[in-house]
């Protein structure tokens, strides 16, 4: 009846607040409300509710038998522990979200490598006054004028200049 | 000179060589027959921002360097005050009107040039510096750009770390809140069954005390029923008597 230990983790808050995208700020503001609204009410119920006093109302209650069917039944009576159906829903959408963000991770991972070549092709370019327009439209391609396009000089259209 | 020789032939050379470099690798095979020096593919060498030092503008130092061990200073400048004034008394230059005119543009465009020259040079000089300070700008901004994608990439890693709580939160709600229903249930039965006891007891308790004061009006009530008229004078003689008594008593005491 009484003695169950309630295992929670200790919540970082802060950390909590961080993983929170902007838009779903709410959410987590009402998941966060019922925690605390949940935890005052445990605070407030004892684990157990205090015991009846047989003896007393066995002597008191002029009804024979009744004290003691109360008893038998009360003692008898096992109360159902509410059955857990979505800690099992919580566990699996966890796990998926390991294997996203193992791929969000090893995405990641690949994108910073491109990043990091460009920043070395980035930093090992000639310098600028020894460059020729060829060198130049090599390390920047978006500055080739295309001649193709824009047979007539200056190969780009005027308003750009 | 000789180095102006090798700088210009390097020059001739660097075009043909860059465009050595843009052919495919078979190509260049074939092309290597014509050169003689090594064909280098690193990047050419910047070339020389300002030519060989010149004298009066046309001749260059190398000439007065070589003449200087065997005529000293004033060599080349006698020989070529000798040459113009041979020139001139030969008649292999013939003096017409176009040589004054020739010499008064040609000395208005050095006087121009002498006293304007270096301002111009300085104005094309920093219009081509502020072409390299924005091409540098660009780079700096690109650098910076692709270093703050690389931080937040790894912030967004870090954050994965944490993941873990928003689960842990919902795991613990649903901990709580199954308890907290389970308490309030065992409280309930616990609340519901001592009110049954109670009421029990409360109704005994009512109807004892019912039955005690129905008990005493009815006594007292056989009780005054009981005393007949006769009995009730009878009694409040008595009572009179004695209180008589009483009163002589009390009288008789302070007496005393």
């Amino acid at each position: 009846m009484a003695g169950r230990k309630l295992a929670l983790k200790a919540i970082d808050w802060i950390a909590f607040g961080e993983i929170i995208p902007p838009n779903q700020k709410a959410v987590a503001n009402s998941l966060k409300a019922w925690s605390e609204a949940l935890t005052s009410r445990l605070a407030v119920l004892p684990e157990a509710p205090p015991a009846i006093d047989w003896a007393y109302y066995k002597a008191n209650v002029a009804t024979a038998g009744l004290v003691d069917d109360f008893e038998k039944k009360f003692k008898a009576l096992k109360i159902p522990v509410p059955e857990d159906k979505f800690t099992a829903l919580v566990d699996a959408e966890e796990k998926e979200d390991v294997k996203t963000c193992a791929e969000f991770v090893s995405l990641s991972k690949t994108r910073i490598e491109e990043y990091e070549k460009q920043v070395v092709r980035m930093r090992n370019i000639i310098p600028f006054d020894q460059m020729t327009l060829d060198d130049l439209n090599e390390v920047f391609p978006e500055t080739k004028l295309d001649k193709t396009k824009y047979p007539y000089w200056p190969h780009r259209p005027i308003e750009s200049l | 000179m000789l180095s102006r020789v090798v700088l210009s032939a390097a020059a001739t050379e660097a075009p043909a060589l860059k465009n050595a470099a843009l052919l495919g690798p078979g190509a260049l095979q074939t092309a290597r027959i014509f050169h003689t020096g090594q064909p280098s593919l690193a990047p050419v060498p910047p070339l020389p921002e300002y030519g060989g030092k010149v004298r009066f503008g046309l001749i260059p130092e190398e000439f007065f360097q070589f003449l200087y061990p065997k005529t000293g200073v004033t060599g080349p400048y006698m020989l070529g005050t000798g040459l113009i004034l041979y020139f001139l008394s030969k008649e292999i230059y013939v003096v017409t009107a176009e040589m004054f005119s020739s010499i008064a543009t040609i000395g208005l465009l050095i006087y121009g040039i002498k006293k304007y020259g270096p301002s111009v040079a300085e104005f094309a000089d920093k219009l081509n510096e502020d072409k390299l300070a924005k091409l540098e700008e660009a780079k700096q901004a690109s650098i910076k750009s692709i270093q703050d994608a690389i931080d937040m990439e790894k912030a967004q890693q870090a954050l994965v770390q944490k993941r873990h709580y928003l689960f842990d939160v919902q795991r613990n709600n649903i901990a709580m809140s199954l308890e907290v229903t389970y308490r309030e249930r065992l409280h309930r039965v616990y609340r519901e069954v001592k009110n049954r006891l109670d009421y029990h007891i409360s109704v005994q308790n009512v109807a004892r005390r019912k039955e005690q004061e129905h008990m005493i009006s009815w006594v007292e009530k056989s009780v005054v029923q009981s005393i007949s008229a006769q009995q009730e004078r009878e009694t409040i003689a008595k009572c009179i008597q004695d209180l008589q008594l009483l009163a002589k008593k009390a009288q008789a005491q302070p007496v005393m």
